[in-house]
């Protein structure tokens, strides 16, 4: 995939984007879990599937998207803090599309699926990580909420993403898409055009 | 229960309503800068005379835009139950995540100190204050001119290459298609519960199964959000929109004498908001 900036990836990551300000606004992204730091969050999962279906660059935005929106409504001090909230959020989709990347000559699915969770624990452990650094957390209570939110969030990134990527880019139903400007045939188009 | 399908109802982050007052007519690149310099200082504002005043200042804006302060004040409505809740457990609890302060009461885990009563009831004022000021500049500046004044004063970025532009227009469209998919997550959430799903009917402890609760939408939400995607590029494409060509507005900003005074007032208030004891 290569850098370009393109009409896709602009609305892509805007749309995606859209998503996590919604489930940030209306508390759907937030599933409550009973510890310190409050709920566990699925919000990070735009951003996953931003990085995993136009590059680094979109999740990158909409990690920036999810960490401004997740810093305006917060409502605990941990992210009232822009470090907390915003810096880590960018490398979501990051991890995610080098995941990705990697993995997809072996199998497809198998990458969305690992992309998925890794960009899901890049969003907890940076967070934490951070946390404790500015002396929000101690580590230890950091450690509980590692397993007791990460582990959950990591399992619904996973689902949500495969279900989703899994669909959109018709893996395994052997029915690729026709148009040009879509996934894998555009892309093969590109090189073609390229090499001209 | 109802109440429970009604997504758009209760937002009104994002309003615009055009009363033409004083501080409608403001450059929005100026008003911008003085909500950032506002927001910065409430959050590291500390005490509870600061944070007074900052409140009475927040409330005094809503006559100001010529806006009744009932319709303002409504707009937290929402979040109230969740500001009591993370009130509480703040109240109880942070004193053992961050110990300090004068001890008042201590019992297992509980630890209630003077640090953490202030912790509460400052954080608990900051909330309000930000939204508040949030609200302020939404009902007084169209998206449109949000954007446009940020992609102003992010234009020193390009000369680091930095594509301002397509960032802007990322933030209109991620903005513009948060009601539309409210309405469609709406639409979603009718549709599964006529199937017979339920919502926010399990108990708050089963995590697991209200976690399964929103997979139905959550799926179908992406999917709905890509093909109108789709659809917005195209649109897009045909229309000869090419990324990164360069552009002309319709409107410019030229920044008036009224406008320094904003900045001016916005950094005066800033300070005493940090000064005061």
């Amino acid at each position: 995939m290569n850098n370009r900036l393109t009409v896709r990836k602009i609305v892509i990551a805007g749309v995606l984007g859209a998503i996590s300000i919604l489930l940030g606004v209306t508390r759907l992204g937030f599933i409550p879990v009973p510890t310190a730091a409050g709920n566990a969050t699925i919000m990070h999962i735009p951003a996953v599937i931003g990085g995993i279906l136009e590059g680094w660059g979109v999740g990158l935005v909409i990690g920036l998207i999810f960490g401004v929106s997740s810093f305006l409504n917060a409502t605990v001090p941990l992210f009232k803090d822009p470090l907390v909230a915003i810096i880590p959020r960018l490398f979501i989709g990051v991890a995610a599309y080098f995941t990705y990347v990697g993995l997809k000559r072996f199998n497809q699915l198998l990458a969305v699926g690992l992309a998925g969770f890794i960009g899901s624990l890049t969003n907890t452990v940076l967070v934490l990580l951070v946390a404790v650094l500015r002396g929000y957390l101690s580590s230890g209570v950091a450690l509980t909420i590692a397993v007791t939110n990460g582990i959950p969030e990591a399992v619904v990134s996973v689902i949500v993403t495969v279900a989703v990527v899994g669909v959109w880019k018709r893996i395994g139903s052997g029915r690729q898409t026709s148009k040009v400007s879509r996934g894998v045939e555009g892309e093969k188009l590109d090189h073609r055009r390229a090499g001209d | 229960m109802a109440s429970a399908f009604e997504l758009t109802r209760n937002m009104t982050i994002g309003q615009y309503i055009p009363t033409d007052s004083a501080v409608h007519r403001f450059d929005p690149r100026f008003k911008l800068v003085a909500f950032g310099v506002l927001v910065l200082a409430i959050a590291f504002c500390n005490t509870y005379v600061g944070n007074l005043f900052a409140l009475a200042f927040c409330l005094a804006l809503f006559p100001l835009i010529r806006i009744p302060v009932g319709y303002g004040v409504s707009g937290i409505k929402p979040a109230v139950p969740f500001i009591i809740i993370i009130a509480l457990l703040q109240f109880f609890f942070s004193g053992s995540i961050a110990p300090g302060g004068t001890l008042h009461f201590e019992y297992g885990v509980i630890r209630i100190t003077g640090d953490s009563i202030r912790l509460v009831i400052v954080s608990a004022m900051r909330f309000v204050e930000v939204i508040f000021l949030s609200s302020v500049l939404t009902f007084s500046t169209s998206t449109t001119d949000l954007t446009r004044g940020m992609e102003c004063l992010l234009s020193p970025l390009e000369k680091v290459k930095f594509p301002v532009h397509a960032f802007a227009l990322v933030l209109t469209i991620a903005i513009r298609f948060v009601p539309t998919f409210a309405m469609e997550m709406e639409k979603l959430m009718k549709a599964q519960a006529s199937r017979g799903a339920e919502f926010g009917s399990g108990e708050w402890w089963r995590i697991i199964r209200r976690t399964k609760d929103m997979f139905p939408l959550i799926i179908p939400l992406f999917n709905l959000a890509l093909t109108r995607a789709e659809d917005l590029i195209l649109a897009m494409e045909s229309r000869g929109y090419v990324p990164g060509e360069e552009r002309s507005v319709y409107t410019r900003y030229r920044s008036k004498g009224a406008d320094w005074g904003l900045l001016g007032i916005s950094l005066a208030l800033a300070a005493v908001i940090l000064w005061l004891p």
